[in-house]
């Protein structure tokens, strides 16, 4: 059943390389910063696996949500003058290495309790 | 379960779409920035050169300007001389007239001297032949009245000329004419002739010299240019 998703992502990659639509400069920002969003709730999906809290409505939901409010805060930053995409940049990566963090400190653990049990076993 | 992995999958179609198309167009807009700046010197080079180019241009056409107006000045300056050279050609003209080297041409006047008949109880035969005063009297008053050119028998005047009383003769530059004398002059004939006919003038004079006097206009008049001799 794991191959519907991977399928996906195999489709959506192919269409954004063969997408020849032409994104004027000024909402570029917007798209990296959906792009960002994306990849933070991605991350903080792995996480919340590992971590065994994942609920898929909520990541869904953040998935989608987190970008168009990412991208709609780009947009209200360049109306007001503010360069609020930034902010968005800003939480997003922290959140992004923060999930990172997490993922690594869990897998270690798990690779450390993996080897503990292995040994105890041996003994 | 299954529809939330199509949801899913929709998560990964997007994510995955959003992350190629980014890359995509960032790739594009590296390339780009990559080939300005790669020709970025070159351009920010050519175009100081064209600036230069343009200021060089304009210099020179500011040069052309002025060179034209100068040309035109020249050329004015250049008419100008034409013009005193023109006036100069006139004089020139004039004087050769007055030197007798062109052939004059046009209307005038043709004073006729004859001797008068002699009348011996009245005096001396001198007093009834035409002298060389008479001529010389006639001629003078025909320049004087602004006649360009005269002759005297077909014998054009000069500058040096000289008349000569040679007995019953006179001598015109050493060429000898009997009476009667015909003068021509070249002139404007009315003024000639208003200036022979005056009263107490020329023409009376003569007469009391009992010089017979006639005067006839002509419309056409051609004087041969002098032969210079020796």
């Amino acid at each position: 059943m794991m191959w519907l998703p991977v399928l996906g992502l195999i489709i959506g990659v192919t269409l954004g390389l063969l997408t020849e639509i032409d994104v004027p400069h000024e909402y570029r920002n917007y798209l990296s910063i959906a792009v960002l969003a994306a990849l933070d709730t991605f991350i903080g999906g792995i996480r919340a696996q590992l971590q065994n809290v994942f609920d898929e409505k909520i990541f869904v939901s953040g998935f989608f949500f987190n970008m168009i409010l990412a991208a709609s805060l780009a947009f209200i930053g360049v109306h007001l003058g503010v360069d609020l995409y930034l902010a968005a940049v800003f939480a997003f990566g922290v959140r992004l290495f923060q999930n990172i963090a997490v993922i690594r400190r869990v897998l270690i653990t798990r690779w450390d309790q993996a080897r503990k049990n292995r040994k105890e076993t041996e003994k | 379960m299954k529809i939330n992995r199509i949801v899913l999958s929709l998560v990964f179609l997007v994510s995955g779409f959003m992350i190629a198309f980014s890359y995509q167009l960032t790739k594009e807009d590296t390339s780009e920035i990559q080939m300005t700046d790669s020709e970025w010197e070159r351009t920010v080079k050519l175009r100081n050169e064209l600036i230069q180019m343009e200021k060089k241009n304009r210099k020179l056409q500011n040069e052309l300007f002025q060179k034209q107006d100068e040309l035109i000045k020249i050329e004015n300056e250049f008419s100008k001389g034409e013009k005193k050279l023109v006036n100069y050609a006139k004089e020139a003209e004039e004087l050769r007239k007055a030197l007798g080297h062109v052939k004059v041409k046009g209307e005038g006047l043709i004073v006729t001297l004859d001797d008068g008949t002699y009348r011996p109880e009245e005096g001396n035969i001198n007093q009834f032949i035409v002298h060389e005063h008479h001529v010389l009297k006639v001629v003078n008053e025909l320049y004087i009245s602004g006649a360009e050119s005269v002759a005297i028998n077909g014998k054009r005047l000069h500058a040096q000329s000289y008349i000569v009383c040679n007995g019953p003769v006179i001598t015109v530059d050493g060429v000898q004419f009997p009476a009667p004398f015909e003068i021509s002059a070249i002139g404007d004939k009315e003024t000639l002739e208003k200036a022979i006919t005056l009263k107490g003038g020329v023409r009376d004079q003569l007469i009391q010299d009992n010089v017979v006097v006639k005067i006839e206009k002509s419309d056409d008049i051609i004087m041969e240019p002098v032969v210079k001799s020796g």
